[in-house]
């Protein structure tokens, strides 16, 4: 048995609409957040959970650490019920939201993690061993006396970060966690979530819009849609199905003919050459050379392939999202 | 272990706030000295039973404890409005536990800090004005457990009240209404001792009786020190009656529980 175990999970809310004119009640109408989904991950596996806005990933993770009670469906972890056993499960589990704080607003962070320290009952020795771990690979040292309040988002993120992670968690749920940080916080920290799984085998299921983020962090990654799930396997072979455009730029020495192009290939005219994109599949890479060969002397020709975010967008616009 | 942590904790956050402190004993000097003068003219047209210092003793012990009656905590009902407690779902404690000693810091905390300060103050007032000394020693003693008492029973109160409003998602349309029965039936309006004997019977043994009118009424009194035994069974009647509803009410909401925003 795999140590997550989701199987036909089901979550329905109902939303209240506003009351229209001449009716007497409001209506409700049900949204089926998740519809069927099932999925088990492995110990240890570092797994994107991605979909779009709404898709039902956050709902996903509620029930995953125990805080939503699903409609239907079965879920194990570690062979406990989330929700059912409340307690002895979110022992086991550390969670950041990247949009909520957990730690105190108005006083030094230090001391929210002696609260944490407390309520997960971290032995003395094991929690400063940890705490100089974290805040050693978060770059917190110089942090833990500052108030919440005074800190930058970029701060605060790895601080509630650490916060998490303080009492070893076997499992960790990091719902958006990069949001709104910069380059250089978001890179350290992607280099310190690798570090944890690879050091403690820590099991991550990470949410996220950042493709970046999954690029580099996740071997695995399942789509979320309309509650259902439609894709899970590797990032390679999801971008290879829907990576089928190529763009090319090409800069001319001097005068360039008249040039012709096929239907099907999508061109405008720059400064001082052509910008193109194309479907290998459908239009020979060599032909195409040859017309453009024939329309002047090439100087420079540079591929770029397609952006991440693009190739979502365009399965998400496939797949109905 | 972790209830205590998060008790000091908000222990030390209530301390932060003097300013709020020193606003809220002048804001409660200011009703101490109205309601003393309301009951000074209603005496001087139509004398009652009850001697009138006893009167003025019981509005200024209101007065003073105010915090720990009508005061939430708004980081709390934040919590819940904003979804953050989503995070408080995800840690190994008993939730009711959790909160409860979390409102009972703030409370406690809050009502010495102007409890103290304001009493000093009180009776340092003209005769007739200000707070009498309580009627014995062995009645001054016997008030103590009643207050202890009484603030467990108010803070299961708030504990209720924030259960409702993890249904409602708003705080203000029942806390409204529960702030409302508690004003009147604790006697922050109007000392209970006022009202018709009839009507007492029957006050007295509600739970917004229990929170601040019992220890007032050992103060004061109008309860004797061999009562005490008596009133802080009732007391804890209501303090085992509370917690076990609020407990309820969060272990059903946690049932149809949903996070707001995302």
């Amino acid at each position: 048995m795999s140590y997550i175990e989701v199987n036909n999970l089901k979550k329905d809310f109902t939303v209240k609409k506003k009351r229209e004119k001449g009716k007497l009640l409001r209506e409700k109408e049900i949204v089926n957040a998740l519809k069927d989904v099932s999925f088990s991950v492995e110990k240890g596996e570092l797994v994107g959970y991605i979909g779009p806005n709404g898709a039902g990933k956050s709902t996903t993770v509620k029930i995953l650490s125990g805080i939503l009670t699903p409609d239907g469906g079965d879920v194990k972890v570690g062979g406990i019920v989330p929700w059912k056993e409340r307690k002895s499960h979110v022992k086991n589990i550390g969670v950041v939201f990247g949009q909520r704080s957990q730690l105190w607003w108005d006083v030094p962070i230090i001391d929210s993690y002696m609260l944490l320290r407390d309520i997960y009952r971290i032995p003395k020795g094991d929690y400063e061993s940890r705490l100089k771990e974290l805040t050693g690979a978060l770059d917190l040292e110089p942090l833990l006396r500052t108030p919440l309040r005074l800190l930058s988002l970029g701060q605060r993120m790895r601080a509630e970060l650490c916060g998490s992670l303080l009492h070893r968690p076997e499992l960790l749920f990091l719902d958006e966690p990069t949001i709104g940080l910069d380059a250089v916080s978001k890179l350290s920290l992607r280099d310190f979530l690798k570090w944890e799984n690879r050091e403690y085998g820590t099991t991550i299921m990470l949410t996220t819009h950042d493709m970046e983020d999954i690029e580099a962090l996740c071997s695995r990654v399942m789509v979320l849609g309309h509650g259902k799930k439609l894709f899970d396997g590797k990032l390679q072979d999801l971008l290879e199905r829907y990576d089928t455009v190529r763009n090319v730029n090409i800069k001319y020495d001097g005068e360039m003919a008249d040039l012709r192009l096929p239907e099907g290939i999508k061109w405008k005219q720059t400064e001082d050459g052509i910008e193109l994109s194309y479907n290998p599949s459908d239009f020979p890479t060599s032909n195409l050379l040859g017309m453009l060969q024939d329309a002047g002397n090439i100087r420079e020709l540079t591929l770029q392939p397609e952006n991440t975010d693009h190739l979502i967008a365009a399965m998400y616009k496939e797949l109905d999202l | 272990m972790s209830y205590f942590t998060v008790f000091k904790m908000r222990i030390r956050m209530e301390l932060q706030y003097r300013g709020a402190m020193i606003g809220g004993i002048a804001c409660q000097m200011f009703f101490g000295l109205i309601l003393v003068a309301l009951y000074r003219a209603l005496y001087a047209g139509k004398p009652q039973s009850l001697p009138f210092e006893s009167v003025a003793t019981y509005v200024w012990l209101q007065q003073a404890f105010f915090r720990m009656m009508l005061a939430s905590d708004s980081e709390l009902v934040d919590k819940i409005k904003s979804g953050d407690i989503a995070y408080d779902m995800c840690r190994p404690v008993d939730m009711y536990g959790f909160y409860y000693a979390r409102i009972m810091a703030q409370k406690l905390m809050g009502s010495i800090m102007r409890a103290v300060p304001m009493l000093v103050l009180a009776s340092l007032l003209p005769m007739g004005w200000g707070i009498r000394l309580p009627a014995s020693l062995p009645g001054f003693l016997a008030a103590i457990p009643a207050l202890f008492l009484g603030l467990l029973c108010v803070c299961a109160l708030e504990n209720i009240t924030v259960a409702f409003t993890m249904k409602t998602l708003d705080p203000r349309g029942m806390q409204g209404l529960l702030n409302l029965l508690m004003m009147t039936f604790s006697g922050n309006l109007l000392p209970l001792t006022l009202f018709p004997e009839s009507w007492q019977k029957v006050i007295t043994f509600l739970p917004y009786a229990q929170l601040l009118d019992a220890p007032i009424r050992l103060y004061t009194g109008s309860f004797m020190p061999n009562e005490a035994l008596r009133i802080y069974a009732i007391q804890a009647f209501w303090v085992v009656i509370l917690i076990a509803l609020g407990e309820a009410m969060w272990n059903a909401n946690k049932k149809r529980m949903i996070v707001q925003g995302g």
